[in-house]
């Protein structure tokens, strides 16, 4: 049996894969991306890349913006930060453009709750998270505040333990993330952390 | 062996004769197994019509010798490569050279020139990897002797001795010394009644005297078998004074660098291939009938049915190939971003594998110095960041070499240096080098580093799984789940060694030979 080449997507495709038909194709020059948060930006917790799709166009140019100034990532204690800092750093306005275009075309699956914690616990605590992050999670641009339900629930709580130590939001120029960092205050135990998390994941 | 058990009797053995006296009584007594590879695995050969198609996802070692095996076999090999280069971790760098590290490319900047290259992963190649050096023949990849070890080389730590560098001939020489000065005071007062009698204790005081070049009393003043302080060949010979037995014990040598060559991956004599390791890789890529499909990079595997299914993407475009079976050379830990239809065991096993840290530095120094001071290859250590520095053993007396400035093991003091510009990795490393030789600094022309951890593709090396992993997972790995199977040194107990990547591969091939006389039953 020789090895069968099909070109158009789509033919061949298992019905798993049917629903992402309209898969977003990776502009050149940033197949870098894939390489840690994986094929349509889906996420991938062993390198502790984060999903990206579902994430606001606003949202993502502010952290890629803050991620090229050292606003974020440059604390000594963010490795992945730090990481993705550097990987930024060499990016033009342009690129970040192009990035955040290409990010909010991606298709990727919402991931499942990894993480076990009682959500119900985290159900009251995300009612103070509401007020900007809104009753679904789906964020709210005014506020600032975006869109967290489509995250990974291990990130979701990477990054509030980040906003509680403060490894993240302490940069006087990062001005929403010195506000997370005071509302992550409401969380006062790592168990309260994962419990926020899971809760935030199994959103709608 | 008379009031002596088996392992006392190799203990000693081994004082006397060293490693190698250990694994030969070993193997005598039947403690240990030799390697038992007798070449490689005999993979069942294809049937003439509708020849059967493999997949190999990732061009490293393990990759290119799968190809070879099986398409020496007959199977219609198609290897992916997601970077725009072969080889994997067997990378050599030369004049004009890419390394590919995120956020940071660098170009190779060593003048062009046949001798002045380094190689970024696998450097060196003991006798008793029998699989590499069995490919180094097969694929005409010839060889010379690379020294490891250089007893005129240095340990420089700061906490020891002021910071003075100090001869690993010298510090051999002390340490052997002091021991055995030890050993004959506990001898002489009957430590060992027990277990020896007077006869024996006789020899052992013998022994100690011998081995450390103690005086008649038992006592080390110094050895003229580290050198002398006079010109050994015109005068008198005069022994070095000897370092106290307390700066020997507060000195971090003794748990690295001391014992380096004489770890049995590192026994003397190893080999490198003439001209730079990724000869193994050219050797292989000369005999595969295909070239590996480069910039291409793997978004799905789908066990199916009867075959694999895998969607790569390649500028810009999604392919979608389908092959009897697929080999997959991938870093374990990127196969929770590829969309894939493996069971959850199988995918937490590979979330197992979790990213190495090395890193390593090379200089291009304008000349060779440390040959001016009687080094000729081998390794100095240090106990700053740089942890070790290599001297080319090949091209001697050149007027430019390359010298490893920098290879840590230690995840801390990697990280450090992945947080780094590739400018300021360079300072910190000359800053280190100058402590072991004084005006290091002024002979460096230009640098360039490797965090493998942050290498586009690789984003690791030397892949490890904790113990409880190892013990729930590994043994899946190294079975196939559908007919797909995973390869790689991450697949072996000898991670970031080309030899664990063959030995995997070899596995593997055991593995699907088993899996096509089901198929065909």
């Amino acid at each position: 049996m020789w090895l069968k080449v099909i070109l158009s997507v789509g033919m061949l495709m298992s019905a798993a894969n049917m629903a992402l038909a309209n898969e977003a194709h990776t502009p050149q020059g940033l197949e870098y991306c894939t390489v840690c948060h994986g094929s349509q930006l889906k996420g991938n917790q062993n390198i502790g890349a984060p999903r990206l799709t579902s994430l606001p166009a606003w949202y993502l140019s502010r952290q890629l913006n803050n991620f090229q100034q050292g606003v974020r990532g440059s604390h000594p204690k963010d490795t992945t930060g730090g990481e993705m800092m550097s990987m930024v750093s060499t990016f033009s306005d342009e690129q970040i453009a192009e990035i955040v275009s290409w990010i909010v075309s991606t298709e990727s699956t919402k991931p499942a709750v990894s993480l076990s914690a009682d959500a119900h616990k985290g159900e009251q605590l995300y009612k103070t998270c509401a007020a900007c992050h809104g009753v679904n999670a789906q964020g709210n641009e005014a506020m600032g505040a975006p869109n967290i339900s489509g995250l990974n629930d291990w990130y979701i709580l990477t990054q509030l333990n980040h906003f509680r130590d403060g490894i993240r939001g302490g940069d006087a120029e990062d001005i929403y993330g010195q506000q997370m960092k005071a509302a992550s205050a409401i969380v006062t135990t790592k168990e309260e952390a994962e419990s926020l998390a899971v809760y935030i994941t199994q959103l709608k | 062996m008379k009031n002596i058990s088996r392992r006392q009797f190799l203990t000693y053995v081994g004082a006397v004769g060293g490693t190698s006296a250990l694994l030969k009584t070993s193997i005598a007594m039947g403690l240990m197994k030799e390697d038992p590879f007798k070449g490689p695995v005999k993979v069942t050969p294809a049937p003439i019509k509708n020849k059967p198609s493999v997949l190999i996802l990732g061009s490293g070692i393990a990759g290119l010798a799968t190809a070879f095996e099986l398409e020496q076999a007959g199977y219609d090999c198609t290897i992916l490569e997601a970077s725009f280069r072969a080889g994997g971790r067997n990378l050599t760098v030369r004049n004009g050279d890419k390394i590919d590290e995120m956020g940071h490319t660098q170009i190779c900047n060593f003048d062009k020139q046949d001798n002045l290259f380094f190689n970024c992963g696998p450097a060196r190649i003991p006798g008793h990897h029998k699989r590499t050096l069995h490919y180094c023949k097969a694929l005409n990849v010839p060889l010379q002797i690379k020294a490891n070890s250089s007893k005129m080389a240095y340990f420089q730590d700061d906490k020891f001795l002021g910071g003075k560098p100090k001869r690993i001939i010298e510090y051999h020489t002390d340490a052997r010394g002091l021991m055995s000065e030890l050993l004959w005071k506990s001898a002489d007062s009957n430590t060992f009644n027990q277990m020896l009698n007077a006869e024996d204790v006789e020899k052992l005081m013998d022994f100690s005297k011998a081995f450390g070049d103690l005086t008649e009393n038992g006592k080390y003043i110094g050895s003229e078998r580290a050198g002398s302080i006079t010109d050994r060949m015109l005068d008198y010979p005069q022994p070095h004074a000897p370092m106290e037995l307390k700066a020997l014990l507060d000195s971090r040598f003794w748990y690295g660098g001391l014992l380096g060559a004489e770890l049995y991956d590192w026994c003397e004599p190893l080999m490198e291939p003439i001209g730079g390791m990724d000869a193994v890789v050219k050797g292989f890529l000369r005999h595969l009938k295909k070239p590996p499909v480069l910039n291409a990079q793997v978004k799905k595997i789908f066990n199916k049915a009867n075959g694999v299914e895998v969607t790569y993407e390649q500028g810009g475009e999604f392919h979608t190939v389908t092959a009897d079976y697929c080999f997959n050379n991938i870093p374990a830990y990127f196969m929770a971003g590829i969309e894939n239809n493996f069971s959850s065991t199988y995918q937490a096993g590979l979330n197992s594998v979790k990213r190495g840290h090395l890193f390593k530095i090379a200089y291009q120094m304008k000349s060779r110095f440390w040959e001016d001071d009687g080094i000729y290859g081998g390794i100095s250590y240090s106990a700053d960041a740089i942890s070790q520095i290599w001297y080319p053993s090949h091209d001697i007396n050149a007027q430019k070499g390359i010298l490893l400035g920098a290879y840590t093991w230690d995840p801390k003091h990697s990280a450090m240096f992945e947080s780094l510009t590739p400018l300021e990795r360079l300072k910190v490393g000359a800053m280190s080098g100058e402590k072991i030789h004084p005006g290091y600094s002024k002979y460096i022309e230009n640098g360039i580093s490797i965090p493998w951890a942050r290498m586009n593709h690789q984003m690791g090396c030397g892949m490890r799984m904790n113990k409880d992993d190892f013990k729930t997972y590994f043994h899946l790995l190294q079975k196939p789940e559908g007919r797909h199977f995973m390869i790689g040194d991450q697949i072996s107990h000898h991670s970031g060694w080309q030899e664990g990547a063959l030995a995997s591969s070899e596995q593997a091939l055991g593995q699907f030979n088993h899996l096509v006389a089901t198929n065909r039953t």
